[in-house]
C-alpha cells in the first residue's frame, strides 16, 4: 500500500446537525476509485414521518475495529495511518457479521457481489494527500476534513470527540463528531 | 401537423429517457484523462466550478475545482452526476423528421434546413411574420442567449420570442427594476458571512441551491440567527431559529404585517428612507391595517413567531434577505418581491457590508440570459424593447433600421395560449420543455398539436420535442465556449470540453446557419464565440447590465467579473448600491405598496385542499437532463404526495397508498407520502415529471399581471383515496412517464 | 484482532495430519516402489505447505466468530439439518467454488480471468500432487509398445493408446492449465497496475507477487515442454531448478497469502446455510425502523461472540445495541447527537 503522501495532519469532522441529506457525498463516494461505482458512504432519514432530520455516516476508523473482530474470515485489517480497510476481495465470505456488529451501522453487504464493502476513508485519494469525495463535495459542513486548526476556526463553539458510548461498550475511533463546546463523549441511547 | 408520430411509449423506447450509469470501473480513460477542463455545472444559478474530465473527445468523469471561490469544489448530487449526461445513449447524433406511422427518423441537415425555411416562409407570407414564434431558454450561455434574442428580431423578425426564465424569475426581475431600477442580487454571497439574520423565503435552499448552504451555515456559524419562510418544514428550516409555516399564496400578508410592526415600533432607518427612498407613506399606509391578529388568521402562521422574526429582523445591524421561486411564482408574485424588498428598503440595509437582498435565480444562466435577449419585452443589456433610445441603440448595433425592430411581444405562456387560439401557427424551440415546465399540462399539449410546424433544437428527445416535425440535433453546454452569469452576477467561462458527438451540431452553428439561410448572413457571420460575446458588450454597454469591461480574457484571469463593469479598467460590482445611486429614473429606490390579494384559486367545497409544487434535490427542472442519469432518478425515483397525517387522517388515507389528486384542469395519481413535515392545510407534489406523472397536469394558467408568471405555487385540490397501496418506489417508472 | 504469536493446538493437529499424509505418501505409493525420486523437492515443499495449510486453518478456526459458525455447522452436520439442504449445497458448491459466480457481478472479464486461473490451477494440482506423492504412475502395457497404463494408488484406472487423443490431452494437460493460468494473472496483473483504486490500496506480496509467482510457474512449467520438444532440451536443467524454485515458493507460501482464500472459500457455503437455517427459526425487527434486517441466531451469536472478545454493547435495561439494524444504529446515533447538541443550547456551533 501506499503510505507515503498520506497526510497525517488532516483529519475527518462530521457534524450531521449539518447535514441537508442532498446526498451530494453518496454520488461522489461511488466516483471513488476504490468503490468501483458502490457508494459505501450512508445518509438516511432518521425519522421521515415526523421530520426531515437526516444523517450521514462515514467509516468511523475505530481503534479496535469491532467488524476486523467479529469477521470469521480475516478479511479486515487496521493499517498503521489507522485506517480500517474494507473487505479483502478473496477472504470475505460475505456472512455479515461486520454488518451487524458495527456500532455504527457502516459496513454494507453487496449481495449480488456476496461481499462486504466500506468506507477506506477514499483511500486512494488521502494516500496521495488529497482529501476525500464526500468531503470535498459536501455542500453543507456535515462532512469537512482538513486540520485541527482549521475546524477550531471555523466551528468556535463546538470540541470535536472522537469517543462514542454504547450500552457499555467504549468505542475510541480515527473520526471525529462535533459536539458542543466541552464535550468529551457521545453517549448513544 | 405536431402530432406524435408514433405512440409515445414507441418514441420513449428508441429515444428514452434511459437512465445512464457509469460502468463499473469507470469510463475508459477516467484515470489518465487528456485534459481535466475547468468550467461550470450546466444545472442551477449557483453555477458551482466542476472540472471535467476527458478522454479522446468523450467526457469521463469529474474531478473537484477546489479553487473556484463560490464552491471550493462543494458539490450537489446533480454537479456529481452531470458528467453521465455525455456519453449519454439517448443523444441525438444527428437531425430527425417526425414521418407519421413511423417515427422520428434520420435526415440530413441540408433537408431538415430546407424545411425549415421554406416553412418559416409559408407561414410567415400567410399569416404574418409575428404568427411564427420562438421558444428560448437560459440553460443557454449568454452568447447564446444573445445570439437566439438576434435572432428572433432579425432573422425571424418576429415579436414573439420568449423563454423558459418566465417560469423562473420574472417576478423578481419586474419587482427589482420598479425597486431598484436593475435586476440583479443586490450582493454576492460573500455578504451572507457577517450576516446577523437571514430571511429566506420561499427557497429551498438545501434541496434547489445545496451548494449555497454552506454560506448560511457559515453565517449561522458566526451566529446569524435564521428565519425561514415556507409552508414545508424543508431541510433549512428543521434548524433554523424561525420557520414561519406560511400558508401558500399569503406571503404578501406576512411581509405587510411584518413592515406594520416595524413602522409601529419604530425599527427603521429614517436616514435612508427619507434620503435614498420614495413612496414610503403609500406603502405603510397600504399596511395599516395589517396586524399580528390578521397576520395570524391570514398565512396560518402563530402571531407570536411573526412578531419573533420582525424583532429579530428590525433590530438587526445586518441582515440579508434572500427569496425565490415559493414566493415569485404566484398571480401576485411581483407583490409579494415588493414586500420584501420593502423591508429591506425600511431598515435601510442594503449597499453595505453584509447587508444583502436577491432573488435567487433558478437556471444554470438564468440571470445572464434574462439580460440579452430572449425575454420578450427586452433587448441586450436588460434594455426595454419599448424604449425609443434603446430600441435605437440596439438597432444600430446590429445594422438594422429601428423600424424593422419587433416590439413587445407574448409571454411564455401567452404564446401557448395564443398557439392554443390559432394566432400562433409555428414554433421553432430551444433549450425549453414546455410540455413538462408549463401550467395546466393538458392544454399545452392540445395547443403543441394544433401548430402546423415545429422545429426544436435540442441534444435528447424531451416531451415537448416529441411533438416536433423537425428535431435539430444541438449541442450540450460542454460542448461550446461561451460564458454564464450565476446568480450572483458573476460573469463566468464555460468551457467546451468536448465536440457534438456524430452528425450533432453546436447550437450556435444551427442558429448562425438558419440566419443564413434566412437571408441574413452579413449580420450572422462571428468567427467564434468570444466574438459573439464581444458584440455582446457593446450591445450591453450603457445598459443597466453592462459588460462592457469583461472579456474572456479579464474572466480567466480573475475567476469571474461581477456585472455592471463598464469599462475594462473597471473592477466590476460585486456589491451594488453601495453609491446609493439607484438606477431608478429618479434616483431613489422605491417602495411599493404591495398589499394582499387573493390567490387567483382559492379553496372550497368542490376542491377544499391547498395543492403546491416544488422540487426534489436530485432533478432539475423538467428532468431533460436528470430523468436521464440513472442514480439522480434512484434517489427519488417517483412524484409523491407530501401530506400531513391529521389530513390524511381525515381521508383515511395509508402511507403509500396511491391518491387521485383532481383540480379545475386535470387529474393525476400519486402515492402519499404522510408527514408532519408539511402545514396541515395544504399537499406539496414535486414536478419534475412529464405525462400522468407530471404535477403541472393540475396547476393553474393564472398569470402575475406584471411579471406574467404562472402561479405554480397554489391552486384547489381535490383527493381522493383509491384503497391501493403503490408498488414500491425502486419499481417506478416515473422518468419515462407517458 | 487478537494475535498469537504461537498456538499449540493448532501445532499438535497440523504435525499429526501432516504424519499422516507422509503415511499415505509412503503407501500410496506402494512403500515408494511408484515414486519418482526427482520429485522429492515438489513432496517436501508440499507436505511443507499441508503442514502450513493445517496449522492457519486450526488457528483460523479457534478464533471465535470463526469457531462459532465451524461449530453451527458440525451440529448441523451431525443432527442432519445439513441435508435438507443438500440441493442448496450442491447448487451453491457448483456455482460459487467451481465456477465462482459471485465475481461475475463485480466484472464480467474479472470473472473470465478468475476462471481461467482457477480451472488452470486446480486442474494442475489435480494432475502434480498425486503424481508428486506417487499415487499417480504410468507404465507401459506388458507386451506392447503403444498402450499406456494409467494407475491410481496402484490400482489400474485406464488405458489408453500412445497416439491417440486421450493421450494428448493428458500429457499435455499441464501446459492447458499453464496458459489459462498465464492469461488469466495477466489480466490481474494488468488491473493492478492500472486501477487506481488498486494501485492505492494493493501490497506487493498480498497481491502482486502471487500474480508474479503463478505466470513464472505457468512460463516455466511450459517452457520445459518447450525445451525438450523444440530445442532439444536446451536450458531443460536451468529450466527445472527454476520452476522447481518458483513452484516450492508458491507451495510455501499458500498458508500465509493469498492463496489461502482457496482453501477458506467453501465456508462461504457454510454461512449461506447458517443464513438459511437462521431464518427457519425467525428474523429480528429492528426496534428503530420496525423492520426485520436479520436472523434471530445470527444477533444472538453475535452478541455471544462480542463478549467473548471483549466487546459489551448491552444496555442497563437489558437490551443491545446491537438489536438495531445498521439503519437503526446510524438513526439512533444522530437523534443522540441532536439530543447532545439541543442539550448543548445550539444546532449550530
Amino acid at each position: 500500500m501506499n503510505y507515503t503522501s498520506f497526510n497525517k495532519n488532516e483529519e475527518f469532522f462530521v457534524d450531521m446537525q449539518r447535514c441537508i441529506g442532498c446526498k451530494a457525498c453518496e454520488m461522489a463516494c461511488a466516483e471513488c476509485e476504490t468503490n468501483g461505482q458502490e457508494s459505501l458512504i450512508h445518509v438516511n432519514y432518521v425519522d421521515r414521518a415526523s421530520t426531515v432530520q437526516t444523517t450521514v455516516q462515514v467509516c468511523m476508523h475505530c481503534d479496535d475495529p469491532v467488524c476486523a473482530n467479529v469477521c470469521p474470515a480475516d478479511a479486515i485489517s487496521k493499517d498503521e495511518n489507522g485506517i480500517v480497510h474494507t473487505a479483502n476481495t478473496e477472504r470475505c465470505i460475505g456472512c455479515s457479521n461486520c454488518v451487524m456488529a458495527c456500532p455504527f451501522g457502516v459496513p454494507k453487504k453487496e449481495e449480488s457481489y456476496d461481499l462486504m464493502m466500506k468506507c477506506t476513508m477514499c483511500y486512494d485519494r488521502t494516500s496521495i494527500g488529497k482529501k476525500p469525495m464526500c468531503a470535498t463535495v459536501c455542500p453543507s459542513g456535515a462532512l469537512f476534513f482538513g486540520t485541527r486548526t482549521e475546524i477550531e476556526e471555523m466551528r468556535p463553539n463546538s470540541t470535536p470527540i472522537n469517543t462514542f458510548i454504547f450500552g457499555k461498550e467504549i468505542v475510541n475511533t480515527k473520526v471525529n463528531i462535533m459536539m458542543p463546546k466541552g464535550s468529551t463523549e457521545l453517549i448513544i441511547y | 401537423m405536431a402530432k406524435l408520430p408514433v405512440a409515445e411509449e414507441n418514441i420513449v423506447k428508441h429515444f428514452g429517457p434511459t437512465l445512464n450509469y457509469a460502468p463499473k470501473d469507470g469510463y475508459v480513460g477516467r484515470d489518465e484523462p487528456d485534459e481535466a477542463v475547468k468550467t461550470h455545472c450546466c444545472f442551477c444559478g449557483m453555477q458551482c466550478g466542476i472540472q471535467l474530465l476527458v478522454k479522446e473527445n468523450k467526457v469521463v468523469g469529474f474531478e473537484p475545482w477546489m479553487e473556484f471561490p463560490f464552491n471550493e469544489g462543494r458539490l450537489c448530487p446533480k454537479g456529481v452526476q452531470r458528467y453521465l449526461q455525455n456519453n449519454h445513449p439517448d443523444r441525438l447524433m444527428s437531425p430527425l423528421k417526425s414521418v407519421p406511422g413511423q417515427g422520428f427518423v434520420p435526415v440530413s441537415w441540408d433537408d431538415a434546413m430546407d424545411k425549415t425555411v421554406s416553412e418559416i416562409k409559408r407561414i410567415q407570407e400567410k399569416y404574418g411574420n409575428d404568427a411564427f414564434s420562438m421558444l428560448s431558454g437560459v440553460s443557454l450561455t449568454n452568447e447564446k442567449s444573445y445570439l437566439v434574442g438576434k435572432f428572433a428580431r432579425v432573422a425571424l423578425k418576429t415579436k414573439n420570442l420568449d423563454y423558459n426564465g418566465r417560469l423562473c424569475m420574472v417576478s423578481a426581475g419586474a419587482g427589482n427594476k420598479k425597486a431598484f431600477g436593475l435586476d440583479r442580487a443586490s450582493n454576492n454571497y460573500s455578504d451572507l458571512e457577517y450576516a446577523e439574520v437571514i430571511i429566506v423565503a420561499g427557497a429551498n435552499i438545501s434541496e434547489t441551491f445545496p451548494t449555497l448552504t454552506h454560506w448560511i451555515w457559515k453565517a449561522r456559524d458566526r451566529g446569524a440567527k435564521i428565519i425561514v419562510i415556507d409552508p414545508r418544514m424543508i431541510p433549512l428550516a428543521r434548524t433554523a431559529d424561525i420557520h414561519l409555516d406560511v400558508r401558500p399564496g399569503t406571503d404578501s400578508a406576512l411581509y405587510g404585517a411584518m413592515l406594520k410592526y416595524l413602522v409601529d415600533h419604530d425599527m427603521l432607518d429614517h436616514e435612508f428612507i427619507d434620503n435614498y427612498t420614495s413612496g414610503f407613506q403609500e406603502t405603510i399606509d397600504a399596511v395599516k391595517d395589517y396586524t399580528l391578529e390578521w397576520a395570524e388568521e391570514v398565512t396560518g402562521i402563530d402571531k407570536n413567531k411573526i412578531r419573533q422574526a420582525a424583532e429579530l429582523w428590525g433590530k438587526a445591524k445586518t441582515s440579508f434577505l434572500l427569496h425565490a421561486r415559493g414566493i415569485e411564482h404566484h398571480s401576485k408574485g411581483v407583490d409579494n418581491v415588493l414586500g420584501c424588498i420593502n423591508l429591506v428598503l425600511a431598515t435601510g440595509r442594503i449597499g453595505r457590508p453584509y447587508c444583502g437582498y436577491g432573488t435567487i435565480t433558478g437556471q444554470g444562466n438564468g440571470q445572464g440570459g434574462r439580460e440579452h435577449g430572449h425575454k420578450c419585452d427586452q433587448l441586450p443589456g436588460n434594455r426595454d424593447i419599448e424604449n425609443p433610445e434603446h430600441r435605437k441603440y440596439i438597432s444600430e448595433v446590429w445594422g438594422i433600421n429601428e423600424k424593422d425592430m419587433p416590439g413587445k411581444g407574448l409571454s411564455a405562456y401567452e404564446i401557448i395560449e395564443a398557439i392554443h387560439r390559432g394566432e400562433i401557427k409555428g414554433l421553432i424551440s430551444i433549450c425549453f420543455n414546455p410540455l413538462v415546465s408549463l401550467p395546466n399540462s393538458n392544454y399545452v399539449r392540445e395547443a403543441l398539436e394544433k401548430l402546423e410546424y415545429y422545429v426544436c433544437i435540442d441534444f435528447f428527445l424531451n416531451e415537448t420535442a416529441r411533438h416536433a416535425d423537425i428535431v435539430l440535433a444541438g449541442s450540450l453546454q460542454e460542448e461550446e465556449e461561451g460564458t454564464t452569469t450565476s446568480a450572483e452576477g458573476r460573469v463566468i467561462r464555460i468551457r467546451q470540453a468536448v465536440t457534438p458527438p456524430g452528425d450533432a451540431r453546436t447550437d450556435t452553428s444551427i442558429i448562425l446557419e438558419l440566419a443564413k439561410r434566412l437571408g441574413v448572413k452579413d449580420k450572422f457571420t462571428y468567427e467564434n464565440s468570444e466574438s459573439i460575446f464581444n458584440e455582446l458588450r457593446v450591445a450591453s454597454k450603457g445598459g443597466t447590465a453592462d459588460y462592457y469591461g469583461i472579456t474572456y480574457q479579464r474572466i480567466e484571469d480573475e475567476m469571474g467579473v461581477f456585472w455592471p463593469c463598464p469599462e475594462i479598467g473597471h473592477p466590476g460590482t460585486p456589491r451594488l448600491w453601495e453609491d446609493k445611486k439607484f438606477k431608478t429614473p429618479d434616483g431613489k429606490a422605491h417602495f411599493n405598496p404591495a398589499p394582499y390579494k387573493l390567490p387567483g384559486e382559492v379553496t372550497d367545497a368542490d376542491y377544499p385542499v391547498i395543492l403546491t409544487t416544488g422540487r426534489v434535490v436530485s432533478q432539475y427542472l423538467s428532468g431533460t437532463q436528470t430523468r436521464r442519469i440513472g442514480k439522480l432518478v434512484d434517489q427519488y425515483p417517483e412524484p409523491l404526495l407530501e401530506i400531513h397525517p391529521k389530513l390524511a387522517q381525515q381521508y383515511g388515507i395509508k402511507q403509500r397508498e396511491l391518491i387521485k389528486v383532481s383540480t379545475r384542469r386535470g387529474e393525476g395519481i400519486f402515492p402519499a407520502n404522510i408527514v408532519e413535515t408539511i402545514r396541515e392545510d395544504t399537499v406539496f407534489i414535486p414536478y419534475h415529471w412529464s405525462g400522468k406523472k407530471s404535477a403541472n397536469q393540475l396547476t393553474p394558467g393564472t398569470l402575475d399581471p406584471i411579471s406574467k408568471i404562472p402561479e405554480f405555487k397554489v391552486c384547489a385540490c381535490h383527493l381522493e383515496p383509491l384503497k391501493e397501496i403503490a408498488a414500491p418506489s425502486n419499481e417506478s417508472t416515473a422518468y419515462a412517464s407517458v | 484482532m487478537k494475535n498469537n504469536t504461537y498456538n499449540t493446538k493448532a501445532l499438535l493437529i497440523a504435525t499429526a495430519l501432516s504424519i499422516f499424509m507422509i503415511a499415505l505418501v509412503f503407501f500410496g505409493s506402494r512403500k515408494l516402489q511408484n515414486f519418482d525420486a526427482a520429485l522429492v523437492t515438489y513432496l517436501f515443499g508440499t507436505v511443507f505447505a499441508f503442514f502450513g495449510i493445517v496449522y492457519r486453518y486450526t488457528v483460523w478456526l479457534q478464533r471465535p466468530p470463526t469457531w462459532i459458525y465451524f461449530k453451527r455447522g458440525i451440529t448441523y452436520l451431525i443432527t442432519g439439518k445439513v441435508f435438507s439442504h443438500f440441493w442448496f449445497a450442491t447448487k451453491e458448491s457448483v456455482e460459487n467454488i467451481a465456477f465462482q459466480k459471485f465475481i461475475y457481478p463485480r466484472g464480467k472479464y474479472r470473472w473470465v480471468a478468475h476462471f481461467m486461473i482457477a480451472v488452470g490451477c486446480t486442474s494442475a494440482f489435480l494432475i502434480t500432487i498425486p503424481l508428486t506423492f506417487g499415487w499417480i504412475n504410468f507404465a507401459m502395457a506388458p507386451n506392447t509398445i503403444s498402450v499406456y497404463e494409467a494407475y491410481f494408488f496402484g490400482f489400474k484406472v485406464m488405458d489408453f493408446n500412445l497416439d491417440s487423443i486421450t493421450a494428448f490431452l493428458t500429457f499435455h494437460a499441464l501446459n492447458w492449465s499453464s496458459y489459462l493460468v498465464i492469461f488469466g494473472s495477466l489480466y490481474y496483473l494488468r488491473r493492478r497496475l492500472t486501477n487506481p483504486g488498486l494501485i492505492a490500496t494493493q501490497s506487493f506480496e498480498g497481491d502482486l507477487l502471487p500474480l508474479i509467482l503463478l505466470i513464472a510457474i505457468s512460463v516455466t512449467g511450459l517452457g520445459l515442454t518447450y525445451s525438450y520438444q523444440f530445442m532439444k532440451g536446451f536450458a531443460f536443467d536451468f529450466l527445472a531448478v527454476l520452476h522447481a524454485v518458483t513452484v516450492i515458493m508458491f507451495l510455501i507460501w499458500i498458508p500465509f497469502g493469498k492463496f489461502f482464500h482457496i482453501i477458506q472459500r467453501p465456508a462461504q457455503i457454510g454461512a449461506h446455510i447458517y443464513k438459511k437455517e437462521g431464518m427457519k427459526m425467525g428474523m429480528v425487527v429492528c426496534p428503530h425502523t420496525g423492520e426485520e434486517f436479520a436472523t434471530k441466531l445470527h444477533i444472538q451469536d453475535l452478541k455471544t461472540v462480542t463478549e467473548q472478545l471483549g466487546f459489551d454493547f448491552s444496555h442497563e435495561d437489558g437490551t443491545s445495541h446491537l438489536d438495531l439494524s445498521p439503519e437503526g444504529k446510524r438513526s439512533r446515533l444522530a437523534q443522540a447527537h441532536l439530543k447532545a447538541r439541543l442539550k448543548g443550547g445550539n444546532l449550530f456551533g
